[in-house]
């Protein structure tokens, strides 16, 4: 820690302090869109430092039926910032009644985080859920509001652990496909679910920012079925309209060590 | 109906309330826009965006603190930076070709970056330096450009359009935006290309490449350069640069996004992954001979360093 | 930027059954700027001993010739070939020797040992810059892709491989972490060892 010192001549001087109203929280969050579903993921770990703060803080939240924001960096700015886009949500509705569509919400984001361009939000977000077309839909932003729309992608203390593994088992890099057939354009929402948890248990394993718990988020899009989910566990609906567009989560126990 | 009641409201509570917001200088400035319908962008009738400030002595420290990463490459908001991007000039229009990696330290954060911003139309914009000061700053010069078709019933030039934005950026100068482009597009005066950059310059020219992969661009752009090219060789000439600088470059890479400009606007000619150019090619495209642009591939079996391939030959994982 | 990173480069080794691998790029860079496609960082030591050497060049230059003297001059000491065991720990002492001024290198080995009943057993470990030994049931890794072969290691590994699926799964693990770092890549070479021989091939990566 620095403290006010001596300058040569032996006067003390006026010493300028660094306004740090940052801090890192670790925990990655992940998101994957499918043909017609999109899969939203993050642990529930809030530390800081060497410490774990909670074991259970969420980073990913329910916009509306269809979207679905994660939140990765400061948890503080992260939280204010969820709160700030479902109050503009909120008064969209009102005006409009009717849930503002995702890419909408997207572009919404972007200018949310740029209006701090000199005082940035410390967040990485990542937006997932359903587009009007009816696929899935994955955006991902840097903290002043860059953003693009992605198949897949991971953020956070083990980005750099989880997305290799996804853009080979995803994106199928560096696989050749046998002779006369190819890799599949989107995979079915049971495989997509295996490999997030297998993502985050390597994570845990190998990250001591990761673990505790696991929130997956899955965005059905209308009149896709949502049997496939009944061989998972711990499934909890959370949809709250009639729109068609059906959310549930999983939520699963990862290593606490 | 919040913004009714603050507009409104004489009571002595409420103008208490919008002095403290005003001394805060909060980011929610709540106005017609606020409820959504313009995403934002609302503040447009009001000239331009406001941006929150730190409450501290001096913003530009703070900014610099917390995001350079030239500075300390441990600070925590990394902004994404690495580059290449190149715009040319010639009898058949302008050729725009850029590439799609996104660096944040050693990691690859993205290779399928989106460097060309389609700003209507007839403008096409490179993205270099911070890419959330280029989308927004370009998307925002795109509803200038349209405004200014509705006030006056013709096209912005390029030369218009790249000023607005430069006199825009400047305004902002040393506050710590970052970006490097090229605004490039055809009006009455035929082919343009400007260099505008967050320091405030401007330049008209035939040929710019900006980034960290800009040297090795040149390099084979120069070579190849020449006003009379045809619109094959053009485009050949703008990949070909392209892989020079994926290729030698390690922050720029993964592939290739190429446009065309002609007088009847931007055409996107393709996208071409740079690893593939160097094994076989950017495929059957007019305009390439259709073998890998690696040197290694090129040789192969003409030097004594580079014998014909005979026992361990490169095998591909299956 | 760290001085580990000016070159960049990066090992991975992994155990299988009867049989280990060990891994790396073939780049050799002045920070951004990519120098050599062909720049080894892999070097045999016994027939069942390699290493890898990732960090700053002249370092892996160097120590790649004092590591040769060090295994001769044990060779003709005990008239016999050192032990992976062995070695690890000539190398961690070697390493250690410049605590206060170390070399910027940091190795990871793979071997095939004898164990006293005349079976053989697949060895790797790696070591920091000053030698701290790292011996591992799965695998190693070290390197400016250190973090990304982690992840896809921890995902893709699994117990008791047989030498071509152990050679598919370190493949995959180290082309995909690659082509997440700046700094690592232009090329890939891999080695499999089992007790009777060593299987060495070059892998087509991404030269971007």
């Amino acid at each position: 820690m620095e403290h006010s010192f001596a300058s040569p001549s032996g006067h003390p001087q006026p010493h300028q302090r660094h306004f740090n109203p940052y801090s890192e929280n670790g925990g990655t969050i992940l998101a994957i869109a499918g043909a017609n579903f999109s899969v939203i993921a993050g642990d529930t770990r809030q530390s800081e430092g060497y410490s774990i703060q909670t074991r259970y803080a969420p980073k990913v939240f329910r916009l509306t039926d269809k979207a679905v924001l994660a939140t990765n960096g400061f948890a503080a700015d992260g939280n204010m910032f969820v709160k700030k886009v479902r109050q503009r949500l909120e008064w969209y509705r009102h005006a409009h009644s009717k849930d503002m569509p995702i890419r909408a919400i997207a572009r919404l984001i972007q200018t949310m985080l740029y209006a701090r361009r000199f005082f940035p939000y410390y967040v990485y977000n990542i937006l997932g859920g359903i587009e009007e077309d009816g696929s899935g839909a994955v955006y991902s932003f840097d903290p002043v509001g860059s953003y693009e729309r992605e198949a897949c992608r991971a953020a956070g203390a083990a980005q750099s652990l989880v997305q290799p593994f996804l853009d080979n088992q995803i994106y199928f890099k560096n696989q050749t496909p046998a002779h006369g057939t190819s890799h599949p354009a989107h995979l079915p929402l049971d495989h997509v679910l295996e490999l997030v948890i297998d993502s985050f248990t390597s994570a845990t394993e190998r990250h001591i920012e990761v673990g505790d718990g696991l929130e997956i988020y899955v965005v059905l899009a209308k009149g896709s079925t949502p049997q496939v989910l009944d061989r998972w566990q711990g499934v909890t609906e959370m949809t709250t309209t009639q729109d068609g567009e059906r959310m549930f989560v999983i939520r699963r126990n990862l290593k606490r060590d | 109906m919040n913004t009714l009641v603050q507009r409104f409201s004489t009571t002595s509570a409420q103008s208490e309330i919008n002095k403290a917001k005003a001394l805060a200088a909060d980011d929610q400035d709540f106005d017609d826009f606020a409820w959504g319908s313009e995403a934002g962008f609302g503040t447009i009738a009001k000239g331009v965006p406001t941006f929150s400030l730190p409450a501290v002595p001096d913003p530009r420290a703070f900014l610099r603190l917390h995001t350079d990463d030239h500075a300390d490459p441990n600070c925590r908001i990394k902004i994404q930076h690495g580059t290449t991007t190149l715009a040319f000039r010639f009898k058949g229009g302008v050729i725009v070709a850029v590439d799609s990696r996104a660096t944040a330290g050693s990691y690859i954060a993205s290779g399928t970056v989106k460097k060309v911003i389609e700003i209507n139309p007839y403008l096409l914009g490179t993205m270099a330096g911070g890419a959330a000061d280029c989308q927004f700053w370009e998307t925002y010069l795109g509803m200038h450009c349209r405004l200014h078709e509705l006030r006056n019933r013709e096209r912005i030039s390029v030369s218009a359009a790249s000023k607005y934005l430069s006199n825009l950026v400047y305004n902002y100068k040393g506050m710590g935006l970052s970006m490097g482009t090229m605004i490039c597009g055809w009006d009455k005066t035929g082919p343009s290309v400007f260099y505008v950059d967050s320091d405030g310059t401007r330049l008209k020219g035939n040929l710019f490449s900006v980034g960290s992969g800009s040297t090795h661009a040149y390099g084979v752009l120069d070579q190849g350069y020449h006003w009379d090219l045809s619109d094959e060789d053009a485009q050949e000439l703008g990949r070909r640069s392209i892989y020079a600088a994926g290729h030698r470059d390690a922050y720029s890479g993964n592939t290739c996004n190429l446009y065309h400009i002609k007088e009847d606007g931007w055409h996107f000619i393709g996208n071409y992954d740079i690893s593939k150019m160097h094994y076989e090619g950017p495929g059957n495209v007019p305009g390439s001979e259709n073998v890998g642009y690696g040197y290694d591939v090129r040789v192969v079996g003409r030097s004594s360093a580079n014998p014909p391939p005979s026992a361990p030959t490169p095998v591909v994982a299956a | 930027m760290s001085i580990m990173d000016q070159n960049g480069g990066s090992v991975i080794a992994m155990v299988g059954k009867d049989c280990v691998a060990i891994a790396s790029d073939l780049r050799l860079g002045n920070e951004a700027l990519a120098v050599s496609s062909n720049f080894q960082k892999i070097f045999p030591i016994t027939d069942r001993i390699y290493l890898g050497l990732p960090g700053l060049a002249t370092d892996v230059t160097t120590l790649k010739e004092r590591f040769r003297f060090r295994v001769n001059m044990y060779t003709i000491k005990e008239e016999r070939e050192i032990e992976p065991e062995t070695f690890a720990h000539l190398v961690s002492s070697t390493l250690y020797e410049h605590r206060f001024g170390p070399y910027y290198v940091e190795p990871v080995m793979a071997g095939i040992s004898k164990t006293p009943s005349g079976g053989f057993k697949p060895f790797i470990a790696a070591t920091d810059l000053i030698g701290c030994l790292n011996y591992a049931k799965d695998f190693v890794v070290a390197g400016t892709a250190s973090s990304k072969l982690y992840g896809v290691a921890e995902g893709l590994w699994e117990p008791d491989l047989e030498p071509e699926d152990l050679f598919e799964t370190i493949s995959q693990t180290i082309m995909n972490a690659l082509d997440r770092d700046a700094y690592s890549g232009w090329g890939c070479i891999v080695h499999v060892l089992t007790k009777d021989k060593v299987i060495t091939r070059t892998l087509k990566a991404r030269m971007d």
